[in-house]
This record gives structure tokens, sequence and C-alpha cells, in this order.
């Protein structure tokens, strides 16, 4: 059987750099895995190589065995790959619920001249995606808010609006890029529940870039992580913690031997 | 929910709005109005079409002129060459003569002209922003320019066109830098309410669909846009596409009551629209409807020096009434402010000083004061319908007094 996402050798460099090299890993539906490594390892390249950003060099990417590459970032997320960023990029002067409305247009069935004379089917498809786009702000406890602009709202909440944003594209996999950063403690432990809750509620597989081990540790069932842009281990996050090459990427190597 | 009308309500708004214009209000307002209104008309077809460019998708195109330009000759050369092909005269007829069928399909024509050029230009915006752009959408402009100052003379009569060689038609006999003259003046302030009344919609419904957030969405942030699935190149060129064929529009209607000149499609027009885009708000129809308006009456009302202050008291009211915050503190800098002219005004009578010769400067000024005050223009990115919706405490479009949030104190 193909894996949901099959992500195969994929690499590419910046001139000299090689920024990722040979990385695969592969996604099963309802799957929550993890991608760490210590900063500049490639990880944010490696989403971007996913997302269309960048085009790898080498390799393959499949979702649902169709190869993605070549295609460009709005078509990806048609696809089913969507992915929320870093640093927040939410539509800071559009509403709440306009932020999400925005994601429902890659599904759109209508066309411009359809909007502008208000087609019967365009005013229904509008109802339905307001429909849509609130009960999932209800279910991420943002309701309240819709109404407000985005840029409004607390660093928390904006973090949880990218996540339901990138969920009302009807994603197949959903790509977090470092969720917790930023977060105190007790917003770490809402987005924990948060991310198992989008898990149950959603037929998504979520791929996670994450510093943060104890979210990591505590969400993830299969664990990639990679230095230098090359997979130095995958496994279940017991082992990964013993790891030698994963302690030695993170902690560095000791002197002694290094000499 | 914006407010939600039956769909056939505004169109029959803005019938009954030009029919208002022409047959109520023109008799009031005597011809020398009739013609500010005209141009505020055509001003705010300008500013509110190239907000879809530079105010929804936040491209910054300095070159809408050019786009009017095309629009004004195309429309302008199909009215007076099929007059004078028909009637063997260029002369205006009435507003239920054949000739306005004539218009109608030459402004259409205009605009859908201008439309392509749009197209065409929008094409370099998929690699282009920023600065760059604009100094291409400026070049276009300019390029544009040139080539209407290198057309054919124009023909005066039947007769003239029917002996026309293929060399005399190619480039169009458009008048060269000379300028085009003696289209039929047929607009009148039914068109251009009418028109003014169309753009107003098509942008408001534009701008309300899922076009218009995807559209509003690159302009706040690009990469998330792409990555949300929105299709950018694609809605950039149609912001491109749109604004270019109202502007064509609004040429038709200005071919149609003036004569026209290369330098129509020059900077300093484009520069126009664009300040009454900014000075409106970025991405506010309200706001550059009243920016339009405001600049192009102001530009004429200001030749009478006493008229200074009436400007700043209008400015103050809208100010002061669509601020949703700190309506106390702006009420005080615009005293001042009133006080202000009104002691310049004072002296200048004392001394008998025309302040009217000084209507750019003080006009300019008003532009500089306003940035300074208000940096994201009349409107920011609001609209009147915003100012509906804060009788509801859960529909504030911004800040806090909603969801028991402590209300944000203005600094």
């Amino acid at each position: 059987m193909t894996p949901l996402l099959n992500v195969n050798n994929i690499g590419i460099a910046f001139g000299g750099l090689r920024a990722v090299d040979g990385l695969s890993l592969q996604l099963e539906p309802g799957d929550l895995q993890g991608l760490i490594g210590p900063n500049g390892a490639g990880k944010t390249t490696c989403f971007n190589l996913l997302t269309g950003v960048y085009r790898p060099d080498t390799g393959d990417v499949r979702l649902s065995g169709e190869c993605l590459l070549g295609l460009r970032a709005h078509q990806i997320t048609r696809a089913g790959l969507a992915r929320t960023f870093q640093n927040v990029r939410l539509f800071p002067h559009l509403s709440v619920v306009d932020n999400l409305k925005v994601a429902c247009h890659l599904r759109t069935g209508q066309t411009l001249a359809g909007a502008i004379f208000r087609s019967a089917f365009s005013r229904r498809e509008e109802q339905s995606i307001d429909h849509k786009c609130r009960d999932l702000l209800d279910r991420f406890g943002l309701l309240a808010r819709a109404d407000e602009a985005a840029s409004g709202l607390a660093y928390g909440d904006q973090r949880r609006l990218e996540i339901a944003r990138a969920l009302a594209t009807d994603p197949k996999i959903l790509l977090l890029d470092e969720p917790a950063a930023g977060m105190n403690p007790q917003e770490k432990v809402e987005l924990k529940s948060l991310i198992a809750k989008v898990l149950a509620d959603f037929p998504v597989a979520i791929l996670l870039i994450e510093h943060d081990m104890d979210v990591v540790m505590g969400l993830c069932r299969q664990i990639t992580v990679v230095d230098h842009g090359c997979v130095i281990a995958t496994g279940a996050p017991a082992e990964i913690q013993r790891d030698p090459k994963v302690i030695e990427a993170y902690l560095g190597v000791p002197e002694e031997t290094s000499a | 929910m914006p407010l939600l009308m039956p769909r056939w309500v505004a169109p029959i708004l803005i019938v009954a709005f030009a029919v208002g214009l022409q047959w109520v209000a023109r008799p009031l307002l005597g011809q020398y109005a009739e013609r500010v209104a005209m141009d505020a008309g055509i001003a705010v077809v300008l500013a509110v079409s190239l907000n879809i460019v530079n105010g929804y998708t936040g491209q910054f195109s300095i070159g809408h002129a050019a786009f009017f330009a095309i629009g004004a000759y195309t429309a302008g050369a199909v009215t007076y060459y099929a007059s004078l092909l028909i009637w063997n005269s260029p002369v205006a007829m009435g507003l239920w003569s054949s000739q306005s069928v004539i218009f109608i399909a030459a402004t259409i024509l205009g605009g859908l002209v201008a439309a392509a050029a749009g197209w065409l230009i929008g094409l370099p915006s998929l690699r282009l922003r920023g600065d760059y752009l604009a100094i291409v959408t400026l070049g276009f402009g300019e390029i544009l320019r040139v080539l209407l100052q290198q057309t054919n003379k124009q023909l005066y009569t039947r007769e003239e066109l029917h002996a026309a060689k293929l060399g005399e038609l190619i480039p169009p006999p458009i008048g060269g830098s000379l300028g085009f003259i003696n289209v039929p003046k047929v607009a009148n302030l039914f068109w251009v309410g009418l028109f003014v009344g169309i753009t107003l919609l098509v942008a408001w419904r534009l701008k309300k669909s899922t076009f218009g957030r995807s559209m509003i969405a690159i302009r706040e942030n690009e990469i998330a846009a792409e990555s949300m699935g929105v299709n950018v190149t694609r809605l950039k060129v149609w912001a491109f596409v749109f604004a270019a064929f109202f502007a064509g529009v609004a040429g038709s209607l200005y071919a149609h009551e003036v004569q026209l000149t290369p330098q129509d499609a020059g900077f300093l027009r484009s520069f126009d629209v664009v300040i009454m885009v900014v000075l409106g708000g970025l991405g506010s129809i309200t706001g550059a409807t009243l920016a339009a308006a405001l600049v192009t009456v102001a530009g004429e009302w200001l030749r009478e020096p006493t008229h200074v202050w009436h400007l700043f008291g209008l400015i103050a009211i809208i100010r002061i009434l669509f601020w949703p915050t700190g309506r106390l503190k702006a009420a005080i800098w615009w005293a001042g402010l009133i006080a202000l002219v009104e002691g310049v005004r004072s002296l200048a009578i004392h001394y008998q000083v025309d302040l009217g010769e000084y209507r750019m400067i003080v006009f300019a000024l008003v532009l500089i004061l306003t940035m300074i005050l208000r940096p994201g223009g009349l409107m920011g990115t609001h609209e009147i319908t915003d100012a509906l919706r804060l009788r509801n405490p859960k529909r504030a479009p911004t800040g806090g007094a909603a969801a028991g949030e402590p209300t944000e104190v203005p600094a």
C-alpha cells in the first residue's frame, strides 16, 4: 500500500550548501510525526520543499501516490498539504472569520461573474463557507472573536487561528512549523490537547516541527531527527532520546573524542 | 455578515441616483458646478478602480492614467468617427438619441481595450513587486503618452475620412500631440452617476466576495495567501484587469466631456489618482470615494479663499465621525487646525492677500497634515458600513470591547 505522504530522498542545495540532503519520510493517515533537529538543520527548508516554496533538486514527493513536484504552492495546498508558519503569518487586517474564509477560496466553485452578480450559487456557497468557518472557530474556541481583526488576538490565539486556517483548506496533511514557539507553559499544555483534538476530529495526518521536547515527545508517535540536512535518526520518542547520534547533534561531541 | 439587501436593490438605487443627479440636482447646480460634479464623478471611478490594485492586492501601480487614456481615446474615437460617418457631424445629440447607444458601446469598448492593456501590464506584476512594479507602470504611462503624440492628425469631415489613405488611418487619426477635439459632448450627470454607481457596486461586491477577500489576503501576507491555496498570480492580474476596465470607462466619460491630449496618459494624472487612494485609505471604497470627490471639488472650491476653512471643517467632521477611537483628541486637533486656518485667513484679508492663488499650497498642506495625523488615510481600512456595525458591540471591527476585554485606551 502506498503511504499517504511519501517523501523520497529529497534534497536541495543553495550554492555549495546542501540544506536538505536525501531526506525521506512516510506519513500514514492519522499519523502524528515529529521533525526535530538543531537550529539550521533544514527542518523549515524541508517544509518549504514539501509545500512548493522551493523545488527539490533531487528526490520526489508523493501525496496518495500523486507526484507533487513542480506544482506551485497554491496547487500543493489544493492537493491537500496545508501548513502553518514558524513566525505567525495571519492576515492581520482581515477579521478572524475572514482569515478562515480566505482558506476556503481554493475549493470555491464560484466564478468572478457569479460573485459580482451575486448569483444564487455564489450566495449559497458564501453562506455555507460562513457556516463552515464559524463552526471551525467554535471548535477552536475563537467564535466569540470571529468578527474582530485578527491582529487583535492574543499571541496564543493567533497561533491557534493559524492552525484553524490551515484546516479550513480541507487538508489531508497538516504541516505545523513550531506551533509552540513563543508560547508560555500554560499555552503549551493547551496546544498539546488542541493538536490531539485536531487529530481525533479531522481526517488529517500531522507533521510537526518543534523545538519544545516536552511537546514533541508527548505527542508524536514517530520522530525524524535531521542535522545538516540529513536524517540522523528515526524512531519512537523513547528510542530517539537514547540515540547517541541525536545526543551528539544536540549536545555536541565531548572534547576528548573530537580532538 | 454585512448588510444583505436583495441584490436588485442596489441597481435600482444606482439608476435612481443617476436620474436624481441629472434631473433634480443639475437644475439646481448651474453649469460650473455641474462640470465640477462630473469631474468629481470621473475621479471617483478612477480612484475606486485604482483601489482594486493598490488597495485590495497591495500592489503599487502609478500608471493608472494610461488605462484612463486608452479608454478615453478608444471611446472618443469610436463616437467621433461613428457620428461623422452616420450623421456627417460630431455634434452632440440628446440623451434619447441613437448617439447614446453608440456612446454606451464606445464606453464599454474603451473599458475592454483598457482591460486588455491592464492584462498585459498585469503580467509583469507576477514577477515584480513594490517599487519595481511602480516603475513599470509609470513607464507604461509615459510610453503611451509618447505613442499618442505620434498618432495621425485628426480628420474633421466625412469626406476626409472617405478619402483617407491607409497611412493616414494607421496609426489612428486621433490628433497626435495637438490633441483630439470635437468628440460629441454627450457625457452628462446621468451617465457619470450611472457609471459611478456601477463602479462602486462592482468594487464593493468584488471586495466582499471570496475573490476580493483573497486579493486582500495577498496584500496582508502574500506568502501566507499563496500557502492557503490562493492563486496569487491570477488574482493580481485580475485586479489589474478590473481596475483598467473602470479606468477606461472613466476615460470614456472624460473624452465625451472635454478634449483629450496625450498628457492625459501622463504621470501627473496618475499621481492625482494615487493621492486620492492613499488619502482615502488603502482598500477602503468609502475612503477612495470621499477622497476623490474631496480632492476634485476642493481643487475648484479653494479658488474662493473663504472656502478654505469649510474644507477643514468638512474633513474634521468626517474624521471625527468615522474614527472609532480618540474622538475627543481628534476634535481638539481639528479645532486647533481650524483656528489656525481661520487666523491665516483673517491675516490674509487684513493684508489683502488673495489666498485663492495659494490654493495648491493649502491643498498640499492638507495632504501632508493628513498623512501625519492619519497615515492610514481618512478611512484606514474601514468602510462606511463599519460605522453601522459599531452599534452592535459584538460586531466591532477592531479592538477590544467585545468578549469582555478591557477597551483599548488611545495613547
